[in-house]
């Protein structure tokens, strides 16, 4: 036996549960064939978020005047992809090498090649063949492969990043909250994208309150937003009745499905993605699937989650894996960021619930910085007033989140928001405020 | 500084009280180990001295009231200290329960009693709150998110009661409702409406009166912590049966009733200055046998209400009608409820005569942590031979038990062939 664990692919996933593993004394290996941090680092999460923060300040330095400040002429702003990427790079590269880092330190392994799973307990890598008592697949997923558009006009997510200049007029294929983030994007730069979607809406839950603030969100942007079967797609244009529309690359940001390991034997499969059960192991106890993988989720924080389940689970933990408390951040402007239960499914539950919704056009932080579009909307059930459900839109609504997050972890009510007291002036006031609606509504 | 002076455990298991009498006023000056109030438990009465000197500056409770260990009875304005000591010792981190050694006046004896201490010190600056009334119990705090607790208020469930599986042990909203269901289930199964009808099943519940709970406790603690063993015997007590008859008749005139038991006890003492490891007591954690230099013997005394085991003091420089006489003394106190705490406490050596109701042996329990109970069967008339001939014999069986951790089974054999000679031969202790 070489190891006690091996974990295949290094995104939020593994590396996550690489770490954890070294820390609690097994002898890990971790196994990617490409990059360090997987999706996340190098072409999701980071990357993302890095260039939309270049394209958010583009857009806040044209109110700089307003500001009080003089000598910016916003018509000479022009946004450089190259320098923007070449921050990107550097944010990635400090990120991976913290990762790097923090492996050395809990000894674990790397090894940079292209896994196959010979047997529960074997993996061949790099000409060996490696034995494991654990064996972790973290392969994560890929955006599905597009067929009706020219190849010569594709853009994958994971080349966009690379790629040596922006499209001007890109049609943004695909659903999901990733799509009305690019899209925002290139509108932020003064490019005109047209979002195309696979399906309505655009966001494949049954979230109505969500998936309105996200048409808003494009509608204030100007953005068109086509679907799919609703329009005839030609070269280098979508038509839809009278209405034609041309693009000049389309990025693909479609569904995304498991990327899978070759195997060499037989592991039970749902809808293409490994199916595990409540402690992450699949059909075949010695190997575990988390993140993108086994299709729960496709955030960067359930994968980090899980995978610090399933180490636990080899440690000897028998809880099961609970991520009814997932937060969900949409990085638009502003921003969405929401936690717990929706409307649609505590009605479906039965449960009996009321919202509180307090605004941020009247808090004093907010005003300050001029962004006061938004709100925090909380969700409570009547008997003893439990948060269970809460939604946030606006500047910093990513961030806030996590008041929500201890709140509800810990079983709070509105009462326990109420009184708890915020710092003045600052944003989360406003989350104490709804507390304090709910309270004296309840 | 506040004093907080709190209803003490008295020993003896007891977590209750009733107020009898209250010896001070609020306003009134008290000095350490003068009496506070006379309290009635199910086991004594007796008087609670007051720990420390000053004015009593509230008084708590009414005569006739329950009050629980824990429960504040008086509070003392402690006048000696003030300033900067005053401040230190209401600093000084409260002990869960403390031991002080309180001297009662007017009693002459310095007894040791069990303190309620925590929180019994009220900050300095008076502005404190006054502590939560406590439960006994219930001073272990859980974890425990918001909805847990108020649900568990809802279901009327106690949330120290429920256990956590969260962080740390935390309660949490399924914690609750696993527990209530898990009640509420067990209620269902247990409860006679929904038993199989049959009336021979039934089952009535009635709650454990104080001394049964004591006498529980005490009997398990002597039967988890001591290694019994029991020798049993018996006597030829002819002579004393005599001896008995003659002065039960000489005393009977003067009002003194005089039973077999003194006689014993008589034989006892005498045997146990001869054998002092069985008037001793084990001290494992500190590595000692503790013997005892007085001989202060326990008669189990049967009430309605339970066994109580009052003690005669210095038994063995007791006459047989002195102890006669305390005997009548110490059983009509018992069954009346008037024993003080002081009848109870410091026995070295326990006896049972449960030969008076009825049976021949019998396995008693040793009143741990004494060492040692000599147990006295049914006095009959049985056929004996006595040289070479059948003749009646008056035979007492005994059954003794000890602590076989410190008392080997020599030891027991010779002791019991040393009292059983002086209850032969009676008058050969009669003369020592």
């Amino acid at each position: 036996m070489n190891y006690d664990l091996i974990i295949i692919g290094s995104g939020p996933g593994g590396y996550v549960a690489a770490i954890r593993a070294g820390q609690t004394g097994l002898k890990t290996l971790v196994i990617d064939e490409k990059y360090i941090g997987g999706m996340c680092l190098n072409w999701g999460c980071i990357p993302t978020k890095s260039i939309l923060e270049s394209a958010r300040l583009l857009r806040r330095v044209t109110k700089a005047e307003r500001f009080g400040i003089d000598g910016i002429e916003p018509e000479k702003l022009s946004f450089n992809w190259t320098k923007a990427r070449t921050k990107m790079e550097q944010n990635v590269s400090k990120l991976t090498k913290g990762i790097e880092y923090l492996w050395k330190k809990n000894g674990v392994e790397f090894l940079r090649a292209r896994a196959e799973l010979l047997s529960p307990t074997s993996v061949k890598a790099d000409k060996q063949i490696l034995e494991a008592r654990h064996i972790i697949i973290a392969t994560g997923s890929k955006p599905a492969p597009v067929r009706f558009f020219k190849d010569s006009d594709l853009i994958e997510i994971e080349q966009f990043f690379i790629s040596e200049t922006l499209p001007i007029k890109p049609l943004i294929y695909g659903r999901g909250a990733y799509v009305a983030e690019l899209a925002q994007f290139f509108s932020m730069i003064g490019h005109q994208p047209t979002v195309l979607l696979e399906a309505s809406p655009i966001l494949p839950q049954d979230n109505d309150w969500l998936n309105t603030a996200l048409e808003r969100i494009l509608k204030k942007e100007k953005i068109p937003v086509f679907v799919q079967d609703q329009v005839q797609i030609e070269d280098g244009a979508i038509i839809q009745k009278d209405r034609k529309i041309s693009f000049d690359k389309v990025i693909n940001c479609s569904l995304r499905k498991a990327t899978l390991p070759p195997l060499g034997f037989d592991l039970q499969t749902e809808g293409g993605y490994i199916k595990v059960d409540d402690h992450l192991q699949s059909s075949i106890p010695s190997i575990y699937a988390i993140g993108d993988v086994n299709g729960k989720s496709f955030l960067a924080h359930s994968a980090s989650a899980q995978g610090l389940h399933a180490v636990n689970h080899i440690q000897g933990n028998n809880d099961s894996y609970d991520d009814s408390l997932l937060p969900m951040n949409i990085y638009t402007e502003p921003e969405i960021a929401m936690l717990g239960k929706t409307e649609e499914q505590l009605t479906r539950e039965g449960i009996d619930f009321k919202s509180s919704e307090f605004g941020l056009n009247a808090n004093g932080k907010a005003i300050i910085e001029g962004d006061v579009e938004g709100s925090v909307r909380l969700l409570y059930e009547t008997k003893y007033n439990q948060v269970l459900g809460v939604q946030i839109i606006g500047h910093h609504a990513t961030d806030m989140i996590a008041e929500a997050g201890i709140l509800m972890q810990l079983e709070g009510t509105v009462f326990d928001l109420a009184r708890t007291i915020h710092a003045h002036p600052t944003i989360p006031e406003v989350f104490m405020e709804a507390g304090i609606l709910g309270a004296n509504h309840s | 500084m506040r004093f907080m002076f709190k209803f003490p455990d008295i020993g003896e298991g007891l977590e209750e009280g009733k107020i009898i009498e209250w010896y001070v006023d609020k306003g009134q000056n008290i000095s350490s180990g003068e009496p506070v109030v006379k309290m009635e438990t199910d086991k004594v009465v007796t008087d609670i001295p007051s720990p420390k000197s000053g004015i009593v500056a509230a008084r708590f409770g009414a005569v006739g009231e329950t009050v629980h260990v824990g429960n504040v009875l008086i509070e003392i304005d402690i006048a000696s200290i003030s300033g900067n000591e005053a401040q230190a010792e209401a600093r000084k981190e409260p002990k869960k329960t403390a031991s002080e050694t309180v001297a009662e006046k007017g009693f002459g004896v310095v007894g040791t009693i069990e303190v309620a201490g925590d929180g019994a010190y009220l900050p300095v600056s008076e502005e404190g709150t006054l502590p939560q009334e406590e439960k006994p119990g219930s001073l272990r705090k859980v974890l425990s998110t918001p909805v847990a607790r108020a649900m568990a208020k809802e279901l009327g469930l106690e949330i120290n009661s429920i256990p956590g599986t969260g962080p740390a042990g935390r309660v949490t909203k399924k914690d609750v409702s696993s527990f209530h269901a898990k009640r509420a289930y067990l209620d269902e199964t247990v409860s006679p409406t929904s038993a199989p009808e049959s009336p021979q099943i039934s089952i009535e519940k009635v709650p454990l009166s104080q001394i049964r709970k004591t006498i529980a406790k005490n009997m398990l603690r002597a039967k988890q912590n001591a290694a019994h063993m029991t020798v049993m015997d018996e006597v030829e007590v002819s002579e004393l049966v005599k001896l008995r008859t003659m002065l039960k008749g000489k005393y009977q005139d003067k009002g003194i009733s005089i039973s077999y038991l003194p006689f014993v006890i008589k034989a006892l003492t005498l045997a146990l200055k001869e054998y002092p490891v069985l008037n001793a007591e084990l001290d494992l954690e500190g590595g000692n046998i503790i013997y005892k230099h007085y001989y202060n013997l326990g008669i189990a005394v049967d009430t309605p209400e339970g066994l109580v085991v009052p003690v005669i003091r210095n038994a063995d420089r007791k006459s047989i009608i002195e102890l006669a006489q305390e005997l009548a003394s110490i059983s009509e106190k018992a069954k009346q409820r008037k024993l003080n705490l002081e009848d109870l406490r410091d026995g070295t050596f326990s006896i049972t005569s449960y030969g008076s109701i009825g049976g021949y042996y019998a396995v008693p329990v040793i009143n741990y942590p004494q060492v040692a109970i000599f147990g006295i069967g049914k006095l009959t008339e049985k056929p004996v031979v006595k040289d070479g001939q059948i003749v009646v014999g008056h035979m007492l069986p005994i059954s003794m038990s000890v602590d076989h951790r410190i008392v080997d089974g020599g030891e027991v054999a010779r002791f019991l062939n040393t009292v059983l000679g002086y209850l032969q031969n009676p008058v050969s202790m009669l003369v020592q």
